[in-house]
């Protein structure tokens, strides 16, 4: 019987499985584009906008100032809010790097060749950054994560949203109508 | 036959008949056809099946040797069927497609090397033997079926419904037949050595298995038979792929920016 009661359970998460795999995607606010929808102007990076914002709320100067001005209780309030705001970023980054990851992918569903290395990192770095992010999130919800380490962030998201962009325009000239077809199938 | 036994044959049957004029109703063997082949074959096995039980009896050694060997070709045709409707899924998208039939096939071998490893060492009894094999050539169809769904799904591509329907019900199957050997086999081998004085004891339990079998089995046709009901919508076009040096260019820098972001992640974690 005991090979019974390890296929019961095994049948059951199979199920489970089954219905994740079929279950189209639901879209929810803040999350990318979804597959069936994805256009060019919605795959690119889209938070490196609000970055001169972050930047500004996140700076080391304003901290300091806070600290020798304000009184402790606004001070404190003043950091919760900082921090609140560091982890709306990184929700924002986590999104971006979603919707490059999506590229990535669309980019490889629609080439006539691909190579097993670069689809094998993706996959590692796609499950490298979401332990990393859990682990970050969990350090600034905490209060361990120094704000000032955050911005760095910031400029690395808006070169490359730049780069991307000019590279989507080329591949939309290219062919914008296989890029669609393929993915709304 | 009891009753129950001959209204499951008859069920069963007459599904499958249903499930053939569906499909040569519908013209599938223009997009499928080794499925139409297996649906067929379903059909004829389980109609030429009932000529050897009203010939040599329904419990008669003869009865299980053909039962078991028409087990094999099913179990064998319905693995190709699977091997079709990877093929047909992700076949359009040829880049991902040269790169997952391999790991699709090494896949399939590593299972059913393990089936054949599994059945080399079972007590020498032929439902042992089926059972042992019928039950691994499932976990292998499982296994393929979720890996190709897992594919499309990692890769963001839709799943056409009428594809979509005929995996489910290969897994419904494949799943609770499974299960259902799983049980059976456990219970044979249990009783190996005290086979005469448990006969009615093992008797039960393959009434038991025959029920969950061919349950799973009516509700798989059942759901083809449902997703053929209606005129099968013109297949979608095959997608416009992008010029090959796209992909060169853009795949590593993608990645490069995507190992950055990790990068910086780390750096932060570190700081």
């Amino acid at each position: 019987m005991s090979e019974l009661m390890i296929a019961i359970p095994l049948a059951l998460a199979l199920f489970l499985v089954l219905f994740w795999l079929l279950r189209p995607r639901r879209r929810h606010p803040g999350a990318g584009p979804s597959p069936a929808d994805m256009k060019m102007e919605s795959i690119l990076p889209r938070h490196y906008r609000y970055f001169p914002q972050v930047r500004q709320a996140l700076s080391a100067l304003d901290e300091q100032y806070l600290r020798e001005r304000a009184s402790p209780k606004v001070a404190r309030k003043a950091l919760r809010e900082r921090r609140a705001v560091a982890r709306k970023f990184l929700a924002g980054l986590r999104e971006d790097f979603s919707c490059l990851e999506r590229m990535a992918r669309m980019i490889a569903a629609l080439s006539p060749v691909i190579s097993r290395e670069e689809e094998t990192e993706r996959l590692i770095l796609g499950m490298r950054f979401r332990l990393l992010y859990a682990w970050v999130w969990l350090r600034l919800s905490t209060g361990r994560a120094p704000l000032d380490q955050i911005e760095h962030l910031t400029g690395l998201l808006g070169s490359l949203a730049t780069r991307m962009e000019r590279a989507m325009t080329a591949i939309g000239a290219l062919s914008a109508p296989g890029l669609n077809t393929g993915l709304n199938a | 036959m009891s009753h129950r036994e001959l209204l499951l044959y008859w069920s069963t049957a007459g599904l499958e008949i249903i499930l053939c004029i569906f499909v040569y109703v519908r013209k599938l063997q223009r997009y499928l056809p080794i499925f139409t082949a297996y649906a067929t074959l379903l059909a004829t096995d389980t109609l030429g099946i009932q000529i050897v039980y009203h010939h040599f009896g329904f419990r008669s050694p003869e009865s299980r040797s053909a039962y078991w060997m028409i087990t094999g070709v099913n179990v064998v045709a319905c693995g190709f069927a699977i091997a079709e409707l990877c093929r047909h899924e992700l076949r359009a998208y040829r880049g991902i497609w040269k790169l997952a039939w391999r790991g699709l096939a090494l896949l399939a071998v590593i299972f059913l090397g393990n089936a054949v490893v599994d059945a080399w060492g079972q007590p020498n009894r032929i439902a042992i033997y089926g059972l042992t094999i019928e039950r691994d050539f499932g976990v292998a169809s499982t296994v393929i079926l979720l890996v190709m769904l897992l594919i499309r799904k990692y890769y963001g591509l839709g799943l056409e419904s009428l594809q979509k329907t005929i995996a489910i019900g290969m897994f419904v199957f494949c799943v609770v037949d499974t299960v259902s050997n799983t049980m059976l086999r456990d219970l044979f081998t249990s009783y190996i050595f005290v086979w005469s004085e448990h006969e009615s004891q093992i008797g039960r339990a393959r009434d038991l298995w025959n029920v969950i079998h061919t349950s799973a089995f009516v509700i798989s046709v059942s759901i083809w038979c449902f997703a053929l009901r209606k005129p099968l919508p013109a297949p979608e076009r095959d997608p416009v792929l992008l010029p090959l040096e796209v992909y060169g260019e853009l795949s590593s820098a993608l990645n490069l920016r995507l190992r950055a972001f990790n990068d910086r992640l780390l750096e932060l974690l570190r700081s």
